[in-house]
Formats: C-alpha cells, structure tokens, sequence
C-alpha cells in the first residue's frame, strides 16, 4: 500500500482471469479499431486475389469452373479464416518476442501461454468479421447463393480453424527457438489450400488432418444446407477432437519451445 | 479461487508487507554454460550475490562480462545450469510464478510495451498482467504520469512520442503493478545528456518514495555512479569487484593531484619521487610535472618541501578518480558495455 500526498492511500486489489481475459480482449479490440489498416489490406489483397482466380478461371475453364463456383467459394472463405487467424497468431508471437513483452510476460504470474491463447480467441473473432466480409462480397461478386445458417456456418467453420489455430502456436513456438524459420513457416499457408481441398470422404484417414474434415462439412453446410444437427454425431466428434488434437498439440509445442529456448537463453534474441 | 488467484493475492499482501528482513534478491553460486564441448562458453561463473532491500545496485562489467546473462537468469527468461535465485525469500526455480510477482524489468534494446496502445493504456495492462487490479491502482498511475511528466501525454499512442517519453513510458509500466524490485537493462540507453539527465532524478525520486529495489546495469558510467548505492563489477562471467560506490571511488581523504612546475627539474625530480605520496614525476620541454595521492598532511609536507626549494608551481589540479578509472584498474578494460 502507498499513499499519495493527500493520505489518499492505493489497496491494490488482486487481478484474476477475469481481469486478464477482459485486459488482453481489450488491447486487441483497441488495436483493430484504432489501426484498421492491416485488415483493410487483406481484404483488398483477398479479394483481388479471388477476383484473378475468378475472372481468370471464367476465361480459360469457362463453364466447369462457374459449375463448380459454390464450392470454390466456401473453400476460399475457410482458407481466408485459416490463413488469417494462422498468421496473426503466430505472426504476433514473433512481434512479441521482438518487442521483449514476451519475456515480460514470462515472469509475471499468468505466464504467456494464457495470453496467447486469449490472442488467438481475439485473432479469431477478428479474422471471422473481415473473412465474413470477403464471403459477402464473393457471392456478389459471382451472384451466387449459399446456404447461410448462422450457427452452423460459425459453429463448423470455427471448430475447423481452431486447428489451424494449434498449427499457429506451433510455429510461434519454433519462431522462439529459431527465429529465421519464422518467415518460412508463413508458406505452410499455402499448404492450407491442398488440406482444404483433400478429399476426406474418399481417403478417410485425411480427415485427421487439419481444416480437412472441416472443409468438407463446411461445404455439406453451405452448399447443401446441411444444419449442424443434422450431421452424424461421429462426424461433430471427429471435429470437434480434430480441433482440441490440434490446438492442445501446438500449445504444447510452444510451451516446450519456450521452455527450450529459456535453456538455450535464446528467449528475448532476435 | 483459483491457484493463480491464490498467488496474486498472496503477491499483493507481500507488497503491503515487505519488511521481513530477507534480502530482495539472494543469488547463490549462478552459473550458466552455452553450448558444449570446446565451444562452450560460461556465461556466469559462480555469481553469488545478495541484494539488500531499498538498495539501488549497479551492474557493470565489459562486453560479454555476463551482465544480461546474470540478469536473465534471476528473471526466469534464462535457466541456469547451477545455482540458486531467491526473491524476498522465496525460490524463484520452486515456485517461480510466487517469487517473480512482485518482480518486473525493462530489458535493454527491447520495446517493453505495446507502442499502438496509449501511456495509461501500457499502465493498466502491465499492472493487470503483473496480477493486479488496474481499477485498484489508478491513484498510483496518475502519480506516475505525474511524477515522470508523462500526464499531459497520458492518452497519447506512445509510437508518437519521442524516445525520452518512450523511455519513461517504459519505466512506468514497469513500475504500474507495484513491484518493488524491478531490474533496468540500459535505461537511459540512446537518450540525449537532458533526457538521461531527467530520467535518472525521476528515478532516483521514486526510489526513495516507492521504496524500489533498483538493479540497474548501464554502460554509461555517470548514471551508476549518480543513482547507485552500490556497484557490482563482472569480468568473465564473475563478480570482481562488489563495494559501494563512494568505496570504489576511493572517497577518503585522499587527493590525487597533478603539480606543474617550470622549476621541476632532473635532480627535484628524483627527490619528489622518493616521497611516499607521491605516484608519478614526469619530465617536461620545461620542467615537470607531478602526481601525487595525498592526505591533508603529505599536501602540508610536500608544499612545505616546495616552499623550502623555491618552486614556482604552474597549475595545480585536482584529478578525481571516477568510477571508469575503477572499471579500467579492475577489469582491464577500457570502457563498459551491458
């Protein structure tokens, strides 16, 4: 307790969790809005990109493509959630590593792994709002219409990127120990693309990967109109263990990195 | 509650009640190797040391002398092979989350808050983190601001400040949850004489008012020398030297002069020379000159020998020893780097 001029006396009173999720919620509410430059960017790059893919496969594939338009689309909003949320979590690590809040974040009494989860819930609901934006003006774009329930769209889609999420502390992980891999690992996106578009009901072990079952039951939900009840619950399982396989895996790996690299006294360098 | 929980409110209580006599920081026989093998390089060597409450110590030593290493290692963001860390009394390697809550840095070269957020922004995350209620201590953060001139800024991106603000801003967030050990790698590193200046008065004021336990390492050696109580001196990874810093600078009532004199010549040379105070003669185009270590009474004998000789002395200077003389003489180096 420390008392200022007047007398008036500070009882510091004890942060929980509580406080914790709504401080770190809080900083990156305030980093969207106040720097919406970066999101702005990618959707722009988005759907320029979408745009080529589009125009450019209308002119050479003609019809095959604009059949098969539905599902490029669904496959396209899940890579733009993966791609999004990957990057900002494990891009994000890297900042923090440079920035020595890492380390600040190590030695105080909720440690870093908490926080960083706490970042990738925010990178998440953030990637779904500028991602949903993407999806919107795609089925402008095309004038095409897709099944869009609400609960089951954000509920599959959600639990499909939650292992891309895992995939992200993996790789900040290894961004902490080796700090040059870094900048190849942001290629693993590309990787997404094959994972998307791998063919889980014909080769079934496949669905064990991550974004593979989800993306198919993604695309059984928008294209078909599949609601989230009507799925086997085998199938919810699959995802729903896919998800927690995968981001409890990457959270172990960037703990052991990080634990690793205080060994190494390679923490703070880069 | 949870165990987190259990420990942030144990933090807090420890904050009311630090007076329990144990050292802030007890560090005993540290040691931490890089690699294996003939590449190996001991960073620390066998570092113990113990820091008194309310103290502000100063950490020098030459390039890679092992002071970050040290550092690093007290804080958890290193593990030590060997050794021992003790804060407040309690093992920071047991129980670290315990030990390190009343405990923040400001790491050298480092950023140490979120440049996109604003001052109280920085202020109350970092106090949130650290375990502690913001709401709780908003008194605390505008006497702060004020403290280090940082209110009219409160509400401003730090990215938009300059680097002086930047660097207080860091400091306070480092001070927002009210730890009272706090470790300052390079605080006044890349700031101009004025802003150096002004952060360590501001320093030097919160020490005595929030009653700080300060390690502060510095290549600069005037801000040790201004802010410390006491300095630790490393060399290879070792502590060579460990004395207060009036000690160090061997404040006694002893006085180096330099006398210079036209009439100093060969033969008054070799005389002065024979003189246990004096340390060093030295022939000139014209004359001499003369060092010497003196008290009040070798000065009376050799000005009255001087008198006696009919010596017209030129200049007579004083030349303090200054805290890099000290370095120089105990590590062999010439001038610190962290």
């Amino acid at each position: 307790m420390t008392t200022d001029e007047t007398g008036a006396a500070d009882v510091a009173r004890p942060a929980g969790y509580r406080q914790l999720i709504r401080a770190v919620l809080y900083r990156e509410y305030l980093v969207f809005v106040r720097y919406p430059a970066n999101a702005i960017g990618g959707i722009v790059v988005a759907l320029f990109f979408f745009g080529v893919l589009f125009y450019g496969g209308r002119m050479i594939a003609g019809r095959a493509l604009t059949d098969s338009i539905e599902g490029i689309i669904v496959g396209y909003f899940l890579w733009t959630l993966s791609v999004g949320a990957y990057s900002a979590i494990s891009n994000d690590i890297g900042s923090e590593v440079q920035w020595g809040t890492l380390e600040r974040h190590v030695m105080t009494p909720f440690g870093f792994a908490p926080v960083a989860l706490l970042k990738g819930v925010a990178k998440l609901v953030r990637t779904f709002l500028t991602s949903a934006f993407v999806l919107a003006v795609m089925l402008v774009m095309t004038g095409t219409t897709l099944s869009l329930n609400v609960l089951t769209v954000v509920t599959v889609a959600t639990l499909t990127v939650v292992s891309v999420l895992g995939l992200g502390f993996a790789a900040g992980g290894i961004t902490v120990l080796y700090k040059r891999v870094g900048n190849w690992l942001n290629l693993l996106q590309f990787g997404f693309i094959v994972l998307i578009s791998a063919p889980a009901f014909d080769l079934r072990w496949t669905r064990l990967l991550p974004l593979a079952h989800g993306s198919a039951l993604l695309q059984r939900a928008m294209v078909d109109g599949t609601r989230l009840w009507e799925f086997s619950a085998p199938a919810l399982a699959l995802l729903v263990g896919v998800a927690v396989g995968y981001l409890a895996g990457g959270y172990l790996v960037f703990q052991v990195a990080t634990r690793r690299a205080r060994k190494l006294g390679v923490l703070g360098d880069y | 509650m949870t165990a987190s929980e259990r420990v942030v409110e144990e933090t807090v209580e420890s904050r009311s009640d630090a007076s329990t006599g144990e050292p802030a920081v007890a560090i005993d026989g540290l040691r931490k190797t890089f690699g294996s093998g003939p590449e190996a390089v001991t960073a620390v060597d066998g570092v113990s040391v113990g820091i008194e409450r309310g103290s502000v110590v100063g950490l020098l030593g030459p390039n890679g002398a092992g002071k970050t290493t040290l550092i690093k290692s007290v804080l958890g963001m290193v593990v030590p092979d060997e050794g021992d860390v003790h804060i407040g009394g309690v093992d920071a390697r047991a129980s670290p989350r315990a030990a390190y809550a009343d405990v923040d840095a400001m790491l050298e070269g480092a950023r140490n808050d979120y440049w996109r957020l604003t001052v109280r922004e920085n202020l109350r995350y970092f106090a949130t983190i650290s375990g502690v209620d913001p709401d709780s201590v908003a008194a605390r953060h505008d006497r702060l601001l004020d403290r280090l001139d940082l209110t009219a800024k409160a509400d401003v991106a730090v990215r938009d400040l300059s680097r002086g603000m930047k660097q207080k801003v860091s400091l306070a967030s480092v001070l927002a949850g009210g730890a009272s050990v706090v470790f300052l790698d390079e605080p006044t590193l890349g700031l101009d004489v004025e802003s150096s200046r002004t952060l360590q008065r501001e320093l030097r004021r919160l020490v005595a008012e929030e009653d700080l336990t300060v390690i502060l390492s510095s290549h600069d050696m005037d801000v040790v020398e201004r802010v410390c109580d006491r300095v630790i001196i490393m060399a290879d990874g070792r502590v060579v030297a460990d004395d207060s810093v009036d000690a160090l600078l061997g404040v006694d009532d002893t006085h180096r002069l330099e006398l210079t004199s036209a009439d100093f010549d060969g033969d008054l040379l070799a005389a002065l020379s024979q003189r246990a105070a004096v340390v060093d003669t030295e022939g000139l185009d014209r004359g001499g000159r003369v060092a010497v270590d003196a008290d009040s009474d070798d000065l009376y004998s050799l000005m009255g020998a001087l008198e006696d000789r009919g010596v017209t002395l030129e200049s007579v200077q004083s030349v303090d020893r200054d805290l890099e003389a000290a370095f120089v003489d105990l590590t062999g180096t010439e001038g610190a780097d962290p």
